[in-house]
């Protein structure tokens, strides 16, 4: 028995499928081992921004005798939570149009994939946009006069940059759906620029509570 | 499609496992840029090696300068850069690198049954950033090394020399190819398994890989958010850690140990894989306890992440956090003495054989467990505020690192150099090079123990003459451990050159990468084969089914499991 289980050995079934199929094999585990590392990799920029939001709450919890502190005898104005508010829309209604876009890229509804796609881009710039005009306006002293500032500007100018790349993520995934990289069965790309996508969502979530409503 | 014995559970990732790219001719290709997993782990070793090297010889430099109390060998300004690059390059560009990048990239994937790891670009590159990160590393000596230690305490490294921002770049970059290292790796042991290798069959060397990769994933990410505040304050004074822009010092206490003392784990975790492995190979008996030295490195990786503070017992924290701090410490104690029983049980009554890996595992186990047992001490919080900042806290940390991973790695290096090279280096020698290590180790760090508890404070390049004779025996122990290098070096390169051919199994040792050619060949298996049962039966047949052994290593198929071991 022993003997006969060696003999035999292990192999795959090579041939038994046919060329397409064995290709679509391979396609989704190396899809599966691919999203896994993705989902750790965001999970591991998950800690990068714990760390930060760790070190706000620390500093002002312990450091800070009042808040906003006080910087030159002047204690610092709160920021403008209701144009934060309708920036975080902003932001989350691209999070709904990537899903719908990702959705009708499944279901090979290309005009609304299109269209969705583009709305997103066009929302995530537009948060970038209001993020410029509030980073102008706020009146905290800058990023280095106090640790509202440190901790405002290096949390949300992170998160700034997440978006930034997201943004520019997305385009060339736009772009390289019109050059027809991806088909109805292998678009990983997509997958990740969306999980990707509701990340930077999520991780805004936390950030508009600590900065806009603590 | 083959059947197999019941029992086998199929993986389901058999068409990646089947993939095989074409081998590179070039030399750049198969050698330099090369994305096979076995010659980044040896681009590893030796970039590691020459920075161990390096690292080594600021060692020296601090120990000739102690020889007497008012040296002027160099002054106290260099003094504080040169201890201060030993640590951060030992950390950093030597021993993290060498467990996880070096013996997880060679070993790991062999271990399970892959072709390489799950992203093998993704390796390349991460490789890449280790020795870019050490040269900035280094090269800050051009400018100004960082002198305020290897933890960078501010507001001193606030104020510290232009280097200490490169400090913090190089730390950054090992930082993310560590990460990048973890994620690989993960994926690799989750989804790359060859069928039947079922968690509860992989050795243990892999179970310590992935609770290390747990830890490298999550823990160094925190560790750079740490670093990138710091660069943003000496560079464009966001004020996070300077207390007079009403930032907090103690804030990059507990980022920096929530990242390093994890990091011990980093460094120590592979070491207790290399054991596990080397220990029953020897003893020739089942290990002793298998699920629970791999449950344990699982408990030891999760509890890790709560015991940062027991480095901050004297920098001020509120008083009513030290006492479970201090229980918490004592806690991970608890799966670490599971381990050394386990390690203990597995030699008792066993068939021993003293080789070369064999002395260090031992030397391992002594050296490990003191300082492991001086680790208590200094959890203890009223004993800590006697013994914090003083050489006891040199010679616990030392007795961990040199006496646990670096004598592991040792161990490591000469139990799979014959899978390496395909050549056996000199056993003699190999043994003389233990016996040297284990008695200059002893003899540089023991006295370190007596001269912290007179009170001599570490970090300093000046001292009470009272200190003088054991700095003295400290310092002429540690030449001699220096000197043995060169004997180890010397060993390795006449092997590669003319040592005795090792075949594909010279230890008669039953983990997968044993049934190959060796060194093994690129792609490692031509038919990924089947497994059965733990790989340290000792005595049954082997647990692999299918081995289509692959060219050069036709005697490694099944049939060999009942042949007595070979002299060595
Ligand atoms: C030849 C072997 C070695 C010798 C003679 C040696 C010697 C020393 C000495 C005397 C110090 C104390 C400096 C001071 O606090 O005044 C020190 C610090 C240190 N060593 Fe070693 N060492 C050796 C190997 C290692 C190894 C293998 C590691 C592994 C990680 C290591 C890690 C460290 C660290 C982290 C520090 C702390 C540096 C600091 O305080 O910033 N050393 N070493
Ligand atoms: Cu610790």
């Amino acid at each position: 028995m022993a003997v006969s289980i060696a003999k035999q050995g292990y192999n795959l079934g090579h041939g038994e499928h046919g060329d397409h199929e064995h290709e679509l094999v391979i396609y989704q585990e190396t899809r599966d081992m691919r999203l896994l590392g993705f989902v750790l990799f965001l999970g591991s920029d998950v800690v990068l921004f714990s760390a930060f939001i760790f070190a706000y709450i620390y500093l002002r919890t312990t450091v800070s005798p009042t808040w906003p502190p006080i910087l030159d005898g002047h204690q610092l104005p709160r920021l403008d939570t209701a144009f934060a508010a309708v920036n975080s829309v902003v932001l989350f209604g691209s999070g709904v149009t990537m899903h719908y876009a990702l959705e009708n890229w499944k279901h090979g509804n290309r005009p609304r994939y299109n269209l969705f796609m583009l709305l997103t881009i066009l929302l995530g710039a537009g948060f970038l946009g209001g993020q410029a005009y509030e980073y102008a306006h706020a009146q905290i002293g800058g990023w280095s006069g106090s640790i509202f500032g440190a901790s405002f500007f290096t949390l949300t100018g992170m998160h700034g940059f997440h978006v930034f790349v997201g943004v520019v993520y997305l385009i060339v995934l736009w772009l390289q759906t019109q050059r027809n990289v991806y088909d109805q069965e292998r678009y990983f790309g997509l997958t990740a620029g969306t999980l990707y996508w509701h990340f930077v969502d999520v991780i805004w979530v936390a950030l508009f509570f600590l900065f806009y409503l603590w | 499609m083959a059947t197999l014995a019941p029992g086998v559970k199929t993986g389901s990732y058999h068409a990646v496992l089947d993939h095989i790219h074409p081998e590179p001719t070039s030399f750049i290709r198969k050698y330099i840029f090369s994305i096979d997993h076995k010659v980044i782990g040896i681009q590893y070793m030796i970039t590691g090696g020459l920075f161990f090297l390096i690292a080594g010889l600021l060692a020296e430099i601090i120990r000739v300068q102690l020889l007497s109390p008012q040296n002027t060998f160099v002054t106290a300004a260099t003094y504080n850069q040169v201890y201060s690059m030993h640590g951060s390059a030992m950390v950093w560009m030597v021993i993290i690198p060498l467990v996880t990048g070096a013996f997880g990239n060679f070993v790991m994937p062999l271990q399970i049954g892959a072709r390489d790891v799950a992203f093998p670009w993704l390796n390349l590159a991460a490789f890449w950033m280790f020795p870019v990160a050490g040269v900035i590393l280094f090269s800050s000596f051009l400018i100004g090394a960082p002198d305020a230690g290897w933890t960078e305490y501010p507001p001193i490294s606030l104020q510290g020399p232009p280097g200490t921002t490169m400090w913090c770049i190089a730390i950054f970059l090992i930082g993310i190819s560590s990460t990048l290292t973890g994620i690989n790796f993960i994926v690799t042991i989750v989804k790359m398994r060859a069928p039947g290798m079922t968690f509860t069959r992989m050795p243990l060397f892999v179970w310590a890989q992935l609770a290390t990769a747990g830890l490298s994933f999550i823990a160094t990410t925190a560790l750079a958010g740490a670093l990138l505040a710091l660069f943003l304050e000496r560079t464009f004074g966001v004020p996070f850690y300077d207390p007079k822009h009403g930032g907090s010092p103690l804030l990059w206490q507990h980022m920096f140990w929530f990242y390093s003392h994890p990091a011990v784990y980093i460094m120590i975790l592979p070491a207790f894989g290399i054991v596990s492995e080397v220990l029953p190979t020897f003893s020739r008996k089942p290990i002793f306890g298998y699920k629970m030295i791999a449950f344990s490195s699982v408990a030891i990786a999760l509890l890790g992440f709560s015991v940062w503070a027991h480095h901050m017992f004297t920098s001020g924290m509120v008083p009513w956090l030290q006492l479970p701090f201090m229980i918490l410490t004592m806690v991970i104690a608890v799966p670490t003495g599971i381990k050394i029983f386990s390690w203990m049980a597995t030699l008792w009554g066993g068939s021993i054989r003293w080789t070369t890996p064999m002395l260090f595992a031992t030397g391992f186990l002594i050296t490990f467990t003191c300082g492991g047992l001086t680790g208590f001490f200094l959890a203890a919080v009223p004993a800590d505020y006697h013994e914090h900042g003083t050489y006891f806290v040199v010679a616990h940390f030392h007795y961990v690192l040199y006496g646990g991973s670096v004598m592991g790695l040792f161990a490591g290096i000469y139990y799979w150099w014959p899978k390496m090279t395909g050549r056996m280096y000199d056993e003699r020698l190999g043994q003389i090079h233990f016996w040297i290590t284990f008695l200059a180790f002893n003899g540089t760090f023991m006295p370190m123990h007596w001269l912290g508890l007179m009170g001599m404070p570490r970090r300093v390049p000046y001292y009470d003459p009272a200190y003088q004779f054991w700095n003295q025996f400290a310092s002429v122990s540690s030449f001699v451990l220096a000197a043995s290098m060169l004997l180890f070096l010397y060993n390795l390169f006449t092997s590669f050159r003319s040592g005795k051919i090792a075949g594909p199994n010279p230890w008669g040792a039953r983990t997968l990468e044993w049934m190959i050619a060796s060194p093994p060949p690129y792609y490692n298996y031509k038919k990924i084969p089947a497994v059965l049962a733990t790989p340290y039966d000792f005595g049954n047949p082997l647990p692999y089914i299918g081995l289509d052994a692959a060219p050069g290593a036709t005697e490694a198929t099944p049939t060999m499991s009942s042949h007595p071991v070979p002299a060595y």
